[in-house]
């Protein structure tokens, strides 16, 4: 028999090409693992990660965070208030790192593509990325106790205070 | 004016350094007059009529200060409050004064007084 595509040039070329896609992959990290960049030093974790997770600021667009931050004396009922200095300093980080600037990775711009220009969703859970990421997450399952609610990332996502959401690193607690 | 000098660098260094929940509590006492741990128990515990998301603060501190709570909206655990679970508790007083702020009025509906920041504050160190 003739296995005239077998030979060991053709093999070569596919080992080759193998090689390059793994290397690819491998030099993709970002993009792969669902990391979200989040903001340097322990502001942002003491001040905005008290209540609930200190969620990313690229879960949203800057707009979207320029608005909450123009009102935190009513934030969802509550009062979070900040002093002036430190209001300033973690809304420049939020919008330094938000969905729709230059930097923003692949799932970042994902989310905001999916939110019309002229809105400023003031909720993550209610936006189309987050519905589509978590459909195959049973209503009963966000009941329990110790999870309450689909705004509670850290119950699930172990690691989401340092912006990581990666598979790997899911755990629903029972 | 030489001889205030001392003073306002004491003061300036303040904030930077973290204090003991004793010092916390003596200078609650210093505006407030004797705390009471008893009253402070109280406080922890009441229901009160008043509030917009919780009526009590052992809504999202649990009954037991040593034990983790959970915010009532969001869910989040909570670390302990007592200091004998929770070190860093009653250490940083901009940080007590911002929650006693925002969880009073939350409850009440209104500022705690200093008496009641002193009287919660010494109840939280003497549970041992
Ligand atoms: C005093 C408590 C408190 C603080 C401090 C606080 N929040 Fe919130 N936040 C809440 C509550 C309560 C909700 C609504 C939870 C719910 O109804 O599910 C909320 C909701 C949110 C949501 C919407 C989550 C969702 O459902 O998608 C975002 C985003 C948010 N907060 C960002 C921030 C940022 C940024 C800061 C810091 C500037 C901050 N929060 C500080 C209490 C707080
Ligand atoms: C009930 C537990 C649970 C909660 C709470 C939860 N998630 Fe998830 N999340 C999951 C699961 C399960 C997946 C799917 C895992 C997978 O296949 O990657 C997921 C996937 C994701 C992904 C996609 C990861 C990827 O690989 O692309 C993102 C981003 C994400 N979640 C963000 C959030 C954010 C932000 C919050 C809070 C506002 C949150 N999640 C709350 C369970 C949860
Ligand atoms: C709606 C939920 C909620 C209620 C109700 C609540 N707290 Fe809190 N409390 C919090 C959160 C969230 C924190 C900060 C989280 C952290 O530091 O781990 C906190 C922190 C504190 C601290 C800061 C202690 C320290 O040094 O770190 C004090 C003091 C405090 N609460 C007092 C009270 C008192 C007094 C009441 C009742 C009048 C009350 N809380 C009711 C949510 C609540």
């Amino acid at each position: 028999m003739d296995h005239a595509g077998l030979n060991w040039k053709n093999l070569l070329t596919l080992a080759l090409a193998v090689g390059a896609t793994a290397f690819a992959i491998a030099r993709a990290p970002a993009d792969d693992e669902a990391i979200f960049p989040m903001p340097a030093g322990k502001t942002y974790l003491n001040e905005c990660g008290s209540c609930h997770t200190a969620f990313a600021p690229g879960l949203l667009p800057a707009r979207s965070w320029r608005k909450m931050l123009a009102g935190l004396t009513d934030h969802f009922g509550e009062d979070a208030s900040l002093d002036e200095p430190q209001r300033l300093a973690i809304l420049k980080d939020l919008e330094t790192l938000a969905a729709d600037t230059p930097q923003a990775n692949l799932r970042m711009r994902r989310i905001n593509g999916a939110i019309p220009g002229n809105a400023a969703p003031q909720r993550i859970t209610e936006s189309g990325y987050f519905k589509f990421m978590h459909d195959e997450v049973p209503r009963h399952i966000w009941q329990r106790k110790k999870i309450g609610t689909p705004g509670n990332c850290l119950a699930c996502h172990t690691r989401a205070n340092e912006g990581r959401y990666g598979e790997r690193e899911v755990r629903i607690p029972q | 004016m030489k001889r205030y000098l001392p003073l306002l660098a004491l003061f300036a260094a303040l904030p930077l350094q973290a204090e003991t929940p004793q010092q916390i509590l003596d200078a609650l006492v210093a505006q407030a007059g004797p705390a009471s741990a008893a009253r402070g128990e109280q406080l922890f515990r009441a229901k009160s009529t008043a509030g917009k998301t919780a009526d009590a603060c052992t809504s999202c501190h649990t009954d037991n200060p040593k034990a983790p709570g959970q915010h009532v909206k969001t869910h989040k655990t909570i670390d302990p409050l007592a200091p004998v679970a929770q070190k860093d508790r009653f250490t940083d007083p901009a940080k007590v004064e911002k929650w006693f702020k925002r969880n009073c009025n939350e409850v009440l509906a209104r500022a705690c007084t200093a008496q009641e920041k002193a009287d919660f504050t010494a109840y939280m160190i003497s549970v041992k």
